[in-house]
């Protein structure tokens, strides 16, 4: 099977092409996205290939777009809605919250909603305090779709095809940062199934959790601590919600120590979700108490040095690590 | 001078046909003969007759609720019969149709039996969403809901309104239904830019009962009429139309429905009403006088419609009487039904939150 080297943007843009390609029902909505290109390139040359009926270039209204894109979705569409980043879904919360996750459930069965709701997410470049937000935990707190975050190409393009052909919505989480990461995927057609982990470095003493742009500190603080003899293994979620226990359970069971680390705040974030449910599935396979690294309770700061503070950095998480060993 | 004077001009006026004449407003004209001899005899009874569904429906749901049968919210559509019933009677029920927590007539009107609205308002398996919705989220295949964030199924109509162009769909509209609270919400006013701006066979209906909850319409909107006001920032056509006369949102509608698919432009449709109740169940209504009610009522669009019918002298009110019987028997047998069904197995509590 030939290999491609592709960027992230461009293994999106491939599974956007390919499934838009495979169904006619798919199209993408969102701003920017047609004339200009999408606002990080993930669609570029989409509007002229596929013309203005499948590329909708949006005004700036979230709340309508993608209600308009849930409606859509109900009688018979399958919209992929691109948010600029993810901080603008807050306009639309109620279209996802009220609408999108429990369409079927408040139908009784009778209305899906397959919509795929993707753009970056989490903090950029010191862009402050607006434009900086993890949302999966947030939107994770609510039943009623998946939440996906690949933390590099082949998976992003596996991901996003699995995430077009899901008959729930999607959220599916990128960001801004790794765009232009590079990666040999196959060039020909491939799924990355919704649901699983992926160990991403194998190790015997002490297993960390982590997923999206995360894993690269966490693979630098591994490194670190492998240096002084530590066999760290590296589980990258892929698929934030549901997640995938098993494969944590599993790990653990190996290691007997476990970290976990997220972009997003501490408070009922996404670590504290995992941290109670090891502690359900694999209590006594824990030799020390879980560690975490997270966002720290602050707003995202702009001065370039808070804003390394405050989100989980190499240092940090290799303090953490050594605390699974004192 | 009004539509009716000119289409009864061979009938004096009786005092509650002077009362459905409505205030000193603008309404939608039409000629009155023509709807009674397009839609026939047999079809305006028919018509009628859901209307007297719905009333006794209403009624023996509010009761039920009262007996401690149905919780949650209720919000009645007593008042307002003949602005859906109308509409559906125009257009019929193959476009998309969506609307309220106050939702019950859609769906009687688009072909949910009242045996399944009424086990869904007890909560039981049999409902229409099984248990899941209850009162302000009934559905049906061509009924999206029964939503019930104020505004926020103007979106998902304006999606469904999107669907049906971008399938190519001939002959399809999308109707949105809102009441006069939603139009300050931004999800309405995004709804119409998207429409106008992509030529969107969407039909927006605002159902002005005066009052949103508690708060008078001339207290939480900043223009009056609506429609004629705000179609004109969205570059959109408007009708204005007396939303307690059938007849007058019989031919409303299929005059919109008309222009909308010629045009594959949306419309947006005022229609003035009252609600007879509360804004749900638990409000009395203190802030509206007694006089304002009994104003209301006097423009029953029920009565009204049985009026015209007897002028017309296809109806009685003998067989008025006995047509309201019967419905009012179906709806006991709904609530009959309803007490009957099993509750929905705990078990099942989560199934159902993904599609398969």
């Amino acid at each position: 099977m030939g290999l491609q080297t592709v960027e992230i943007r461009e293994a999106l843009r491939q599974a956007l092409d390919e499934e838009m390609a495979r169904d006619e029902r798919v199209f993408l909505i969102g701003e920017e996205v047609g004339e200009y290109n999408g606002a990080y390139k993930v669609s570029k040359g989409l509007l002229d290939k596929w013309g203005p009926m499948r590329v909708l270039d949006t005004p700036i209204s979230e709340n309508g777009f993608t209600g308009l894109a849930i409606g859509a979705a109900m009688t018979g569409l399958r919209p992929v809605v691109e948010y600029m980043s993810w901080n603008f879904s807050f306009v639309a919360a109620d279209q996802l919250i009220s609408n999108a996750c429990k369409m079927h459930y408040m139908s009784g069965g009778r209305f899906n909603v397959p919509i795929v709701l993707r753009g970056c997410n989490g903090s950029a470049a010191q862009v402050s305090c607006q434009h900086s937000h993890c949302v999966e935990a947030i939107y994770g707190n609510l039943p009623g779709w998946v939440i996906v975050s690949p933390s590099n190409a082949y998976d992003a393009k596996g991901l996003l095809k699995a995430a077009i052909r899901f008959n729930n919505p999607v959220l599916f989480l990128e960001n801004e940062l790794d765009y232009g990461d590079k990666m040999d995927i196959p060039q020909d057609e491939y799924i990355v199934e919704i649901g699983k982990g992926k160990v991403i470095k194998e190790g015997r003493d002490a297993t960390i959790v982590s997923y999206s742009r995360m894993l690269k500190s966490c693979v630098a603080a591994a490194r670190e601590m492998e240096k002084n003899g530590y066999s760290i293994e590296i589980i990258d979620l892929r698929t934030v919600k549901p997640v995938d226990i098993a494969l944590i359970a599993a790990s653990i069971r190996k290691t007997h120590r476990c970290l976990l680390v997220e972009e997003g705040h501490r408070f009922a974030g996404i670590c504290a979700e995992i941290g109670f449910q090891i502690m359900e599935h694999c209590f006594d396979d824990l030799d020390v108490p879980l560690e975490r690294v997270c966002q720290r309770e602050t707003p995202m700061p702009y001065s370039k040095v808070l804003e390394q503070e405050t989100i989980p950095n190499p240092e940090r998480i290799t303090a953490a690590l050594k605390r699974l060993f004192n | 001078m009004d539509h009716r004077s000119r289409a009864w001009e061979n009938q004096p006026p009786t005092r509650l046909e002077m009362m459905a004449i409505g205030r000193d407003k603008s309404f939608f004209t039409f000629d009155l003969q023509k709807v009674i001899d397009e839609l026939g005899c047999d079809a305006l009874l028919a018509h009628l007759q859901k209307m007297l569904l719905i009333r006794n429906l209403e009624i023996r749901g509010e009761a039920a609720y009262q007996n401690g049968k149905v919780g949650g919210f209720y919000h009645s559509y007593i008042g307002q019969e003949a602005i859906q019933t109308g509409c559906v009677a125009a257009a019929g029920d193959q476009h998309w149709y969506t609307t309220t927590y106050r939702c019950h007539a859609l769906a009687l009107l688009l072909g949910a039996t009242p045996n399944e609205i009424m086990a869904e308002l007890f909560g039981k398996e049999t409902g229409n969403a099984k248990g899941r919705g209850g009162s302000m989220h009934l559905f049906t295949d061509r009924l999206l809901g029964g939503l019930a964030i104020v505004g926020g199924q103007v979106p998902i109509a304006t999606g469904a309104a999107f669907s049906i162009k971008y399938q190519k769909q001939k002959g399809m509209a999308s109707f949105c239904f809102l009441g006069e609270g939603a139009v300050a919400q931004g999800a309405f006013h995004e709804s119409l830019n998207l429409a106008s701006l992509w030529n969107l066979p969407a039909i927006y209906v605002i159902e002005n009962n005066h009052w949103g909850m508690g708060t008078a319409a001339n207290r939480a909107i900043a223009v009056d009429p609506i429609a004629d006001h705000l179609s004109k920032s969205y570059d959109m056509r408007s009708i204005r139309v007396d939303g307690m006369d059938f007849f007058a949102c019989y031919a409303a509608f299929k005059e919109a429905l008309a222009v909308v698919l010629k045009t594959s432009r949306p419309i947006l449709i005022e229609a003035d009403t009252q609600r007879f109740r509360g804004h749900s169940i638990s409000d009395p209504g203190q802030y509206r006088s007694k006089e304002e009610l009994r104003w209301a009522m006097e423009r029953d669009p029920i009565a009204l419609m049985k009026t015209v019918l007897i002028l017309h002298n296809m109806l009685t009110e003998e067989e008025f009487r006995k047509m309201d019987l019967e419905q009012r028997d179906k709806v006991l047998a709904a609530v009959s039904f309803a007490e009957a069904s099993p509750w929905p197995s705990t078990v099942s509590l989560e199934e159902g939150v993904m599609a398969p």
